[in-house]
């Protein structure tokens, strides 16, 4: 978890420019720095909707794995409201310990996805 | 003999910078100073977004920020989040400022950094000759309303919330999956829609008041693992409260992992502030206080706007005490 946050942070610094994060160049790069499996773009996909959605975003607000809940304007009521929606949708429960990690959409898409897996092992 | 003399310089250079007159930032008027809050007491500071709105006072405090603060800033989205949140910066940042009585600290050069555990608090970094105050600060804000609590010797934890804040999951689903099981029951029994929706806004603003004064973070304390209510105390006759019921009522918390230790020595106040929010303040006690029922918060409110207007409103309209043992000064 620790890799991937720091994978995470590199390259949202290096495509980042003014702002702007450019999703697929991520995606092509995915593969050589990850060392465990990202969350389907599906899953990253659902996570944007249900946060815009929580957060009345006006619909041309940019939200991509690397949006950080902070910078999006959400306010610990929102971000446990999130967790809450993200749970009735995947069918999970997400641990408090677990949601303090939370700081992007990346990191809820690949936390939905863990729990998925343990649920179903 | 070096590193003595090493020491002195960098404390001198320390008090040079610490000293430094206001050519910063020539354009800003200074700040009003103000005394640091008794041990007994707490200050509460807000600034309502609304306000202010001039683009040159506004661009002025952007010039306050830490490098990080503005790289920040700069990723947010949205112009209103935008504006509280530099107003949240600003307001921690002049606030701690008017307590440094002994010197003028631009509160531009404040560091701040986090416990181990995320709270942040100031960073003196000053050489070993120069005691900081034991300042305890934290912040909270809205869109619309800006706020900053601050102590001297306890941790504070405070949370505001707009009264109309309405949740996009059902409030007792809701409740369910975060309160308590007593708090559930308390909302459960109320019939009136609205009446329940304020309720619950009310105690999540208590809850992470709380959370945020234990200072350990949303996990340490999860939010079913408490239940905070108010119980009525009789009183003594000597204190004096400004709640409009003739019978006082305290704000308690009790853990149930932890039933003895945490819980005795936390005191509430939950205001209606500026018609339009509800805020919580949370304070540990003073030992010597620690068993001591009906002892009152003794509080002072300002509304400001940093650099521009300081108002007292203690007391007044602005500020009415909804529960909690409170004197207002």
């Amino acid at each position: 978890m620790f890799e991937q946050g720091r994978i995470s942070s590199v390259n949202s610094v290096s495509l980042s420019i003014n702002g702007k994060s450019f999703p697929s160049l991520r995606m092509r790069s995915a593969p050589r720095f990850r060392v465990s499996c990202a969350a389907k773009p599906e899953t990253v996909d659902k996570v944007c909707q249900i946060v815009k959605k929580q957060l009345a975003l006006p619909a041309d607000t940019t939200v991509t794995g690397e949006s950080k809940f902070a910078a999006l304007g959400a306010d610990s009521l929102d971000t446990v409201e999130i967790v809450m929606g993200l749970e009735e949708e995947f069918g999970i429960s997400v641990e408090e310990e677990s949601a303090q990690t939370i700081s992007t959409v990346q990191d809820a898409a690949d936390l939905i996805e863990k729990l998925i897996e343990t649920k179903s092992a | 003999m070096f590193s003595f003399v090493s020491k002195r310089l960098s404390l001198m250079m320390m008090t040079k910078v610490c000293c430094f007159q206001r050519n910063f930032s020539s354009a800003l008027p200074p700040l009003v100073p103000v005394k640091l809050p008794s041990k007994m007491e707490t200050h509460f500071w807000y600034v309502l977004p609304d306000e202010v709105k001039s683009e040159s006072l506004l661009s002025q405090y952007s010039e306050l920020l830490s490098p990080r603060e503005k790289k920040n800033l700069y990723h947010m989205q949205g112009d209103q989040f935008k504006k509280s949140a530099l107003l949240a910066r600003v307001l921690v940042r002049t606030t701690i400022a008017r307590y440094q009585t002994n010197c003028q600290v631009n509160p531009r050069s404040l560091k701040f950094k986090k416990t181990i555990y995320g709270k942040p608090e100031v960073d003196w970094e000053n050489g070993d000759k120069w005691c900081p105050p034991p300042l305890h600060f934290n912040i909270s804000h809205t869109s619309s309303l800006v706020a900053c609590g601050v102590t001297v010797n306890v941790p504070i934890g405070i949370d505001v919330e707009e009264k109309q804040r309405r949740l996009k999951n059902k409030i007792l689903a809701f409740a369910k999956r975060y309160f308590s099981p007593d708090e559930v029951k308390l909302l459960t029994a109320i019939s009136d829609p609205e009446i329940q929706r304020q309720e619950l806004i009310k105690l999540w603003t208590l809850k992470e008041a709380y959370v945020k004064a234990v200072g350990r973070g949303f996990s340490a304390a999860p939010f079913n693992t408490f239940t905070i209510r108010a119980r009525v105390v009789k009183m003594g006759g000597f204190h004096h409260f400004d709640t409009q019921h003739s019978e006082a009522s305290e704000i308690v918390v009790e853990s149930s992992d932890d039933p003895e230790n945490l819980t005795r020595n936390w005191q509430f106040a939950l205001l209606d502030l500026a018609g339009s929010h509800y805020a919580a303040i949370c304070i540990e006690k003073e030992n010597s206080a620690g068993g001591e029922a009906g002892v009152p918060m003794r509080l002072t409110v300002w509304k400001t706007i940093p650099f521009v207007e300081d108002e007292r409103v203690s007391g007044t309209g602005a500020v009415v005490p909804i529960s909690g043992l409170i004197k207002q000064l």
